[in-house]
């Protein structure tokens, strides 16, 4: 069972605060470090890398040595960085709460070098031409410090060169970090199995007011058009058609105005059915029971999981029949930043190396509980033997199963040396959550970048969705604000003439 | 003499500064953004959309029932507080006042959770009263910016007048809706701005107690991450007419009510 420590609320308050603090000096990084040959500014999401300082207790005791969280990431890659290339390198580490901010802090003017925004968000910036190519030196895999080429599960590469913006494949801009697919958490107790997979739980009567959903445009969009569709999506036909993938992807990413309109009449259901609409409650609301099911990131899934784990209380994750959020956070470094100073690029792509060096991997997804795309290639098994050191099972288990996860680590699901012996629950838990299988990954789809015009009828869909529809007053509502209103203007009447008469 | 005269001018400089700076300065770009569209081209289409949408217009109902309710609640539950307090013979009045002012030195997020988790248990499911827990809320936060004016203008006022009115015949409850109501209306009038504008937007309230309907004040905020600037500034300028409008109506009332006290006291 895997143990993960609670990150402490101070932690992130003290990132928040370090970050405040260095944006006002952005401008004045010679001055700041003076002692710096490279200053590097990076950007990426809040509780998205190792910040060190775990107990002794922590240390993960894989069978290649033990593996623990010291220092901070960033701190052990300046180190790194100095041993490695002989430069000094400073890196300001900053933190954004969502893809929508980021983009504001760019266009506001904010400057960074290497930031790690969601997929949608890098094909945005890659359209907008403010991203750099990595250089053709950070694919080289006879270079031994290039830990991301090496390392890249071939599952991952495979997405990152097949995927397109503007006829330039991801792969050539982007460096994936963390990926994983949205899905259910659910209470067993109350929800069946069956109701979880499917993204029509959100609005299903059964569990009236006992739902969350995410307050996110495009997460609700993507399971609103699975549940619209789901006669289609789970056909036979469909699934067995040649172009499966291809059409799966083409039918989540309807905009429509149709489908948009469909939409929004199922958000509407959703939000008179649903608990409500959560940006940060969800967690905890599922860990105290006041919902019974909760749509959720699949790292999130392994969070509020362990959480419940520890209260002994079970919870489980689905991932709906329909189709899949597959969702990938990646490295781009910005033209804006990096064009000021060449160095900085190879800063940049050593980080990125560096974040991806399988004990630094483990580091991370020990500390976050989301999913590294780094497998560290077949001569480094590491990863592996942490997913095994989490999930797999003990000798005196009863029930096990045998879970490939090839298809990841191989490119081949029946390689005999990528399977994991995990006690039968963790199909439904936390390793289904952590590793979906790869029959979950079939039927994922990746929810593209939508245009101006498109992204402006979704975001005014979603605020009907959210507004109180002014036909929905009652006719008494109507009556009783006539009366009220009449009986003020009688009383501001009466008021004023007796004042005039004193 | 005259160097004190120019030192007391320059003093409102500091004021007048942040005057430009934080109100007038953004008021001005808050009229731009809301008269132009995409292009930067001129456009009444922002106001005309809001009016004929029955979303936003649904959306300003809702605002209003809500800070309609909350404020009628306030005033129900602090008029009687604020009178009991201004009339209590306890010496130590301000001790009573500090009581009821205590609840606002405590984090107003930290308070709306609480409260959450109070409701739960007597509700059971919070999302299935959100116009209620919205109400609750708000009241909750609100009541001491209710109770305050309405105290101060209580204690203010010149007993004698009470006196006067018994000594002419007026019985307890002739003498509070002749004479002590009617000289508490500014109180009133100030406590209800104070609480009825501020629940129009308050929509933190809504979001930690589950109500996922838009207010006035998510509405706006939803525009601006929709990068809809346009929208967004238009509505706020909205909200700031109907304040406009508000405070128009009720200083004048203000104005001949203190009018109305200095004449009852001649």
């Amino acid at each position: 069972m895997m143990k993960k420590r609670t990150l402490p609320v101070f932690l992130l308050t003290a990132a928040l605060a370090a970050g405040a603090l260095w944006c006002p000096s952005m401008h004045l990084e010679a001055a700041s470090h003076p002692d710096a040959d490279v200053v590097l500014r990076v950007c990426n999401w809040e509780e998205y890398i190792d910040l060190g300082d775990w107990d002794e207790e922590e240390t993960i005791d894989l069978e290649s040595g033990d593996i623990i969280g010291e220092n901070s990431m960033v701190e052990d890659f300046e180190e790194w960085y100095y041993e490695t290339y002989g430069k000094k390198v400073a890196v300001e580490y900053s933190t954004f709460g969502t893809n929508e901010d980021l983009y504001n802090m760019l266009t506001l003017g904010d400057v960074y070098d290497l930031v790690c925004p969601s997929e949608y968000m890098f094909m945005k910036l890659m359209a907008e031409k403010m991203v750099v190519p990595l250089s053709d030196g950070f694919f080289d895999e006879e270079d031994e410090n290039n830990y991301y080429t090496r390392g890249l599960s071939p599952y991952i590469r495979r997405v990152f060169d097949e995927s397109e913006i503007g006829g330039e494949p991801w792969s050539r801009y982007a460096a994936g970090y963390m990926w994983g697919v949205t899905g259910i958490v659910y209470n067993p107790e109350v929800v069946s199995r069956e109701d979880a997979s499917s993204w029509g739980v959100l609005n299903n009567p059964a569990y009236r007011r006992q739902v969350t959903i995410k307050d996110n445009v495009r997460d609700s969009y993507f399971a609103a058009v699975g549940a619209i569709k789901k006669d289609l999506l789970t056909s036979e036909a469909f699934r067995e058609d040649p172009d499966y993938h291809l059409k799966l992807q083409d039918e989540m990413n309807d905009v429509s105005p149709r489908t948009i309109a469909a939409v929004q009449d199922w958000l509407q259901s959703v939000k008179d059915n649903a608990y409500s609409f959560e940006t940060d409650s969800g967690k905890a609301d599922m860990i105290t029971g006041k919902v019974v099911a909760n749509y959720q990131w699949s790292g999130d899934a392994v969070y509020t999981m362990d959480q419940a784990d520890e209260d002994d209380y079970t919870l489980n994750f689905a991932v709906p029949m329909e189709s899949t959020n597959i969702y990938f956070d990646g490295w781009v470094m910005l033209k804006a930043g990096i064009e000021q100073d060449p160095a900085k690029q190879q800063a940049a792509e050593a980080f990125i190396n560096f974040c991806s060096r399988p004990d630094n991997v483990i580091r991370n997804m020990y500390y976050i509980g989301y999913t590294s795309v780094i497998t560290g290639g077949e001569d480094d098994t590491r990863v592996f033997e942490y997913a095994d050191w989490c999930y797999g099972a003990e000798e005196d288990e009863e029930e096990t199963l045998d879970y490939p996860l090839g298809y990841f680590f191989v490119d081949d699901n029946e390689n005999e040396d990528y399977i994991l012996t995990v006690p039968a629950e963790q199909a439904d838990r936390q390793l289904a959550a952590q590793y979906p299988a790869e029959d979950v990954l079939e039927r994922s789809s990746i929810m593209v970048y939508f245009d101006a015009s498109v992204s402006e009828s979704i975001n005014q869909m979603w605020i009907n969705v959210r507004c109180f529809n002014i036909k929905k007053v009652p006719v008494w509502a109507w009556i009783l604000a006539a009366a009220a209103l009449s009986g003020i203007a009688a009383f501001l009447y009466k008021n004023r003439k007796r004042t005039y008469k004193l | 003499m005259t160097a004190l005269r120019f030192s007391r001018k320059n003093l409102a400089l500091p004021y007048a500064l942040f005057l430009l700076v934080f109100v007038a300065a953004p008021l001005l770009v808050l009229f731009y953004y809301a008269f132009t569209n995409g292009q930067g081209h001129f456009t009444l289409g922002n106001l005309t959309g809001f009016f004929t949408d029955p979303n936003t217009l649904g959306t300003l109902c809702y605002s209003f029932a809500i800070a309609a309710v909350t404020t009628l609640v306030c005033l129900l539950i602090a008029y009687p507080t604020a009178y009991i307090l201004a009339n209590s013979r306890f010496k130590q009045k301000s001790v009573l006042v500090m009581l009821f002012i205590m609840p606002m030195w405590i984090n107003f997020s930290l308070r709306i959770t609480a409260l959450k988790e109070i409701l739960t248990l007597i509700e059971g499911n919070l999302a299935m009263f959100p116009f209620f827990n919205a109400v609750i809320g708000m009241t909750y936060d609100f009541l001491p910016f209710m109770i305050l004016p309405i105290y101060t203008t209580l204690s203010k006022m010149d007993r004698s007048l009470i006196e006067a009115a018994k000594d002419l015949g007026a019985d307890e409850k002739a003498a509070f809706l002749k004479i002590t109501l009617p000289l508490s209306v500014p109180g009133i009038v100030s406590g209800v701005s104070m609480v009825f504008l501020p629940a129009m937007t308050n929509y933190v309230v809504l979001d930690m107690l589950y109500n996922s309907t838009y207010i006035m004040g998510s509405l706006i905020g939803s525009y601006f991450s929709a990068y809809n600037w346009h929208g967004g500034s238009m509505i706020a300028l909205i909200l700031l007419a109907i304040i406009c409008i508000f405070t128009l109506l009720t200083s004048g009332m203000e104005e001949e009510d203190s009018r109305a006290m200095g004449g009852a006291r001649l």
